[in-house]
C-alpha cells in the first residue's frame, strides 16, 4: 500500500530539490500551453473560409521595366498582349488584370459609404480592385443582384465608374435596402456578388469593392489572375514566365503564386511564431524529461537501502514502481498547480506584444496529460532499474 | 596556477567517473543560454539605436494639417508636398530632410537588361543628418531638380565594375542622369529614417535622386501614398505638388532644447494659422517625435521578437532550475569525497577554489555548445521570420555578452550546491 504522506515527506525531505523541480514544471506548463495556444491560432486562422479556390487560381505579380510601357496607351497594348497569350495557355479556362491580389495583408484600399447617409454607413480600409469582368469568372464568384459592367472603363477624369460590392459590404453600407443603383463616393452600385477574402488589415476580411476599369497606375506593379484546369496549376506556372516574356521582355515577374500560397504568406510571422514556440515546447518536453529521469535515477540511488529494507519486508516490485512513479506524478501535479497561475499569467504577459485569445481551460489540462506522459516515460526506466535492488544486497552495510 | 590546473585535473577526473550527470547539465544549459543567445542577437539588434549620439536631435513633425474633419485622429503617418514646404518656412532647425523612396530600373546602355533598383528620392541635407559617408563627389548643392543621381558602392561596381563614376551616365526609367557622387559602403540598421510600414527593417537603397526630380518624374512612393482629396496619383508634377497626397517622411535637426521649444511653437503657430484661414478643419494635434521613438510611435515593435524573448528568458530559467538542480544532485553524490578532503584538512576556500575550477569548465564547454545552438536557433528564425533577416549577425560586443552570460549561469548553477558541500555538518556527511 502506497503511503502518500510517506511520500510527501521524503519528497520535503529534500525541499531545494523538490522546489526546482516544482518552478521548473510549473515554467513548462505555462509555455506548453500558450505556445500550443498560438500554434491552433495559426491553424485556425490558416483554415477560416477564404470562399476562393485556394489550389487552382494563380496570381502572376508583374511590372513593365521601361517607363514608356509603364503609362497608357502602351501599356493597355501590353496589358491586351499578355492576356491574349494567357489564355493561349492549355489548362488556362479564365484570365483576368487586376491593380492586387486577394488574400494580402494589405494594399489599395480607401473608404466606402453612401453618399446619402456618409456619417453611419462610412466603412474605412476597403480593398478596392480594378478588373477586366473576367475576375468574376476566375474566383468563380455568383453575381447575387444588379449586373456586372461588361465594358473596361478609362479612368478619363469625367467617367462615372460604378463599383460592384461584396454581399457582406453592401448589407454594412446599405442596410435592409437592395445596394443595386443606390450612389456611393465612388459611383453608383451596379451589381453585389458573393463574399471573398480580400485585405486581413480590412474592417473585416470580406469587405471588397471592386470597379471594373483600367488599372489606375503601375508604380506598384499590377497582377494577372487565373484559373487553370484542377491538378494543372504547376504546369501552367511553369510556363507563365515564359509566355509573358514572349509577350515582351521588358518586364520583372516578381512572383507566380496560387492562392494557397497567398494566403500562408499572409500568416507567414504567425506561423513563424507558432513553429518557434512549437519547437521550444519540444525541447522543453525534453529538459523535462531529463530532469525527470535524473531526479528518478538520483533518488533510486540514494534510497537503494530503504528500497532494500522494504523489499525485505515483503514489498513487491510492482509496489515500488509504483511508490517511484507517483512520486513524480505528485511532483508533476503540484507543479501544475502552480503551472495552471503561470499558464494564465504568461498568456496575459503575451497579449501585451502580441494577438493571442484568452487561454481555455482545456488546453492546460491537455498540457498537463502531456507532461505527465512525458514524464512517466522518463521515469519509467530509472524506477524499473530501482525495483531490482536485492534485499540482501542492500541492507548487507545495515 | 600549478594549484589552478590541479583543481581543473580533480574536475576533469570527477566529470570522468560520472559523465551522464555532467553531460546532461551542460546540455540544458547550454540549451537554455542557446535559444535564449539566438533571440538576443534579433531583440540586441531590432532595438539598436543607429545614431545614439544623434537620436535624440533628429526629429519627425507630425501634424493634422489635413482637407478632412477628424475630432480624435492622430496625424497621418506621412506628408503632403505643400505641408513639407510649411514646415520647413524656417531657419530654426539646422538641418532638414524631405524624403520617400521609389521603385526603378537601372541601365548603362538601352541594350542592356534592366537593374532593378530602390530608390531614395531625397534633399542634401539627407546625407548630413545621417552621416551618410561619400567616397567620390560630393553631395548636390542645393535642393532644386537635376538630373543628378547618387549611388551606392554597390551599385555602382555592379552597374560600371567600378567605384570612381562620377561625371559618368547612366539610364533610370528611360532618363538619362549624371552620377555626381558614390556612397563608402554604408548600412544603418534599423533604417529609423523610414520606419512606417516595418520599412525599418529593409536595407538602405541603392541609389538617390534630388526629391524635386522625383517629383517631376513622376514617382509614386512605394511605401504608402494617401490621397485626402479629389487629386490624381499621376500627376505627382501638379496635383502631387498642390493636393493632398501625402507620401512624404520629414526630418529636422534640433540640436538644443531651446531650437526644440521654438520648433514646437513655430508648428503650433503654423497650424493654427491655417485653421484660421479655414484650410484645415480637424482640431490642432501636432507631434514632434525624435528618431529614438520613432519606431513605438508607429507602433511597429517587433511583436514576435517581444513574444519570444519572453519565452525564451522563461526557458533560460526553466534550464536554470533544472541545472542546479541535475548539479545539486551531482554534487550530493560528491559530498563524501568533499567531505573526506574537507576531514583531512581542505579549508572551505579550497573547496570554493575546487568549485570555481568546475564553473570555468562547465562555462567553456557550455559556452562552446551554446554557440552551436544559437548558430541554429538564428538560422532557423531566418527561415521562420524572414523579415528580421538583416538583424541576424553577431558582433565582440554581442559574444562577450553571451559569455560573460554563460559564466554567471555556470556559477549560479554551481553556487548552491558547492556551498552546501562545504558548509554542511562534517561528522554527519561522513557517516552517509
Amino acid at each position: 500500500m502506497i503511503s502518500p504522506k510517506l511520500i510527501l515527506k521524503s519528497m520535503l525531505r529534500r525541499k531545494v530539490v523538490t522546489s526546482l523541480l516544482l518552478v521548473q514544471l510549473a515554467l513548462t506548463l505555462a509555455l506548453l500551453s500558450n505556445s500550443s495556444l498560438l500554434a491552433l491560432q495559426t491553424w485556425d486562422q490558416l483554415r477560416q473560409p477564404t470562399n476562393l479556390d485556394l489550389d487552382n487560381i494563380l496570381y502572376v505579380s508583374l511590372k513593365p521595366t521601361s517607363k514608356n510601357l509603364q503609362e497608357y496607351p502602351a501599356f493597355a497594348d501590353l496589358l491586351e498582349r499578355q492576356l491574349a497569350a494567357v489564355r493561349q495557355v492549355p489548362a488556362v479556362q479564365a484570365v483576368s488584370f487586376t491593380n492586387q491580389s486577394p488574400l494580402m495583408t494589405g494594399g489599395s484600399n480607401g473608404n466606402v459609404n453612401d453618399e446619402n447617409d456618409r456619417e453611419r454607413s462610412n466603412t474605412q480600409n476597403v480593398p478596392q480592385y480594378t478588373v477586366s469582368p473576367e475576375f468574376l469568372q476566375v474566383l468563380q464568384l455568383d453575381v447575387l443582384e444588379g449586373e456586372i459592367p461588361q465594358q473596361i472603363q478609362a479612368w478619363d477624369g469625367a467617367a462615372v465608374v460604378p463599383v460592384v460590392l461584396t454581399k457582406s459590404l453592401a448589407e454594412r453600407v446599405f442596410p435592409g435596402k437592395s445596394a443595386i443603383g443606390q450612389l456611393t463616393n465612388s459611383g453608383p452600385v451596379a451589381a453585389v456578388i458573393e463574399d471573398f477574402y480580400g485585405q486581413r488589415n480590412a474592417e473585416r476580411v470580406m469587405y471588397n469593392r471592386l470597379q471594373i476599369a483600367q488599372i489606375y497606375g503601375v508604380a506598384w506593379g499590377y497582377g494577372l489572375i487565373l484559373r487553370v484546369t484542377p491538378g494543372q496549376a504547376e504546369q501552367v506556372r511553369s510556363q507563365l514566365p515564359d509566355v509573358l516574356k514572349a509577350v515582351d521582355a521588358n518586364i520583372e515577374i516578381f512572383s507566380v503564386r496560387t492562392m494557397d500560397e497567398q494566403l500562408h504568406r499572409m500568416f507567414r510571422n504567425e506561423f513563424g511564431l507558432a513553429t518557434l514556440l512549437a519547437v521550444l515546447s519540444g525541447l522543453m518536453l525534453l529538459v523535462s524529461m531529463i530532469s525527470s529521469y535524473s531526479n528518478a535515477h538520483f533518488n533510486a540511488l540514494k534510497r537503494q537501502q530503504e528500497i532494500g529494507i522494504k523489499r525485505a519486508l515483503g514489498a513487491s516490485k510492482q509496489g515500488i514502481l509504483l511508490e517511484m512513479l507517483t512520486e513524480n506524478w505528485l511532483t508533476t501535479g503540484a507543479g501544475a498547480v502552480l503551472g495552471l497561475t503561470a499558464a494564465v499569467g504568461l498568456n496575459q504577459l503575451l497579449a501585451l506584444v502580441i494577438s493571442i485569445p484568452a487561454l481555455p481551460v482545456w488546453l492546460p489540462l491537455t498540457a498537463l496529460l502531456m507532461l505527465m506522459c512525458c514524464v512517466t516515460l522518463a521515469t519509467w526506466y530509472p524506477a524499473t532499474i530501482a525495483t531490482r535492488v536485492s534485499p540482501a544486497t542492500a541492507t548487507k552495510t545495515l | 596556477m600549478e594549484q589552478f590546473l590541479y583543481y581543473l585535473k580533480v574536475s576533469l577526473k570527477s566529470i570522468r567517473r560520472a559523465p551522464l550527470p555532467y553531460s546532461l547539465t551542460v546540455l540544458i544549459l547550454s540549451l537554455g543560454l542557446g535559444v535564449f543567445f539566438a533571440n538576443a542577437t534579433f531583440y540586441y539588434r531590432l532595438n539598436a539605436d543607429p545614431l545614439p549620439h544623434k537620436s535624440d536631435k533628429l526629429f519627425f513633425p507630425f501634424t493634422m494639417m489635413v482637407p478632412y474633419e477628424c475630432q480624435n485622429c492622430e496625424p497621418p503617418n506621412v506628408l503632403s508636398y505643400s505641408n513639407v514646404q510649411k514646415l520647413g518656412a524656417t531657419d530654426i532647425p539646422t538641418a532638414k530632410a524631405a524624403m520617400y523612396s521609389a521603385d526603378g530600373y537601372l541601365r548603362l546602355t538601352p541594350q542592356q537588361p534592366p537593374l532593378p533598383v530602390k530608390i531614395r528620392l531625397t534633399q542634401p541635407d539627407f546625407f548630413r543628418m545621417f552621416e551618410v559617408p561619400f567616397l567620390h563627389g560630393s553631395v548636390w548643392p542645393d535642393a532644386s531638380a537635376r538630373a543628378e543621381v547618387i549611388l551606392s558602392r554597390q551599385t555602382a561596381e555592379k552597374l560600371f565594375g567600378d567605384a570612381n563614376v562620377v561625371g559618368r551616365s547612366l539610364t533610370l526609367d528611360d532618363h538619362q542622369y549624371t552620377v555626381s557622387a558614390v556612397l563608402a559602403d554604408w548600412t544603418m540598421l534599423p533604417r529609423l529614417f523610414d520606419a512606417n510600414n516595418n520599412n525599418h527593417l529593409s536595407e538602405v537603397e541603392d541609389i538617390y535622386l534630388p526629391l524635386e526630380t522625383g517629383y517631376d518624374r513622376n514617382y509614386l512612393s512605394n511605401s504608402q501614398s494617401s490621397s485626402f482629396e479629389d487629386a490624381d496619383y499621376r500627376k505627382l508634377p501638379t496635383d502631387g505638388r498642390t493636393k493632398a497626397i501625402h507620401q512624404l517622411q520629414y526630418w529636422v535637426q534640433l540640436d538644443s532644447a531651446e531650437q526644440q521649444q521654438a520648433y514646437r511653437q513655430f508648428m503650433a503657430n503654423l497650424t493654427a494659422d491655417e485653421k484660421k484661414a479655414g484650410r484645415h478643419p480637424s482640431p490642432e494635434n501636432n507631434k514632434l517625435v525624435a528618431m529614438r521613438d520613432i519606431v513605438a510611435h508607429f507602433k511597429q515593435q517587433g511583436g514576435d521578437i517581444e513574444a519570444f524573448a519572453l519565452v525564451t528568458l522563461l526557458f533560460l530559467l526553466v534550464c536554470l532550475f533544472n541545472a542546479s538542480h541535475l548539479s545539486l544532485n551531482r554534487y550530493i553524490s560528491n559530498q563524501y569525497e568533499i567531505s573526506l578532503r574537507r576531514a583531512l584538512g581542505a579549508s572551505r576556500w579550497h573547496i570554493q577554489q575546487q568549485a570555481l575550477a568546475d564553473v570555468l569548465l562547465m562555462a567553456g564547454i557550455t559556452a562552446v555548445a551554446a554557440l552551436l545552438i544559437g548558430y541554429c536557433g538564428v538560422s532557423l528564425m531566418n527561415y521562420l521570420l524572414p523579415a528580421n533577416r538583416l538583424f541576424s549577425s553577431w558582433d565582440w560586443s554581442l559574444l562577450g555578452g553571451l559569455l560573460l552570460l554563460t559564466l554567471c549561469c555556470s556559477y549560479l548553477v554551481t553556487l548552491y550546491p558547492s556551498l552546501r558541500a562545504s558548509y554542511g555538518a562534517l561528522n554527519q556527511q561522513l557517516k552517509e
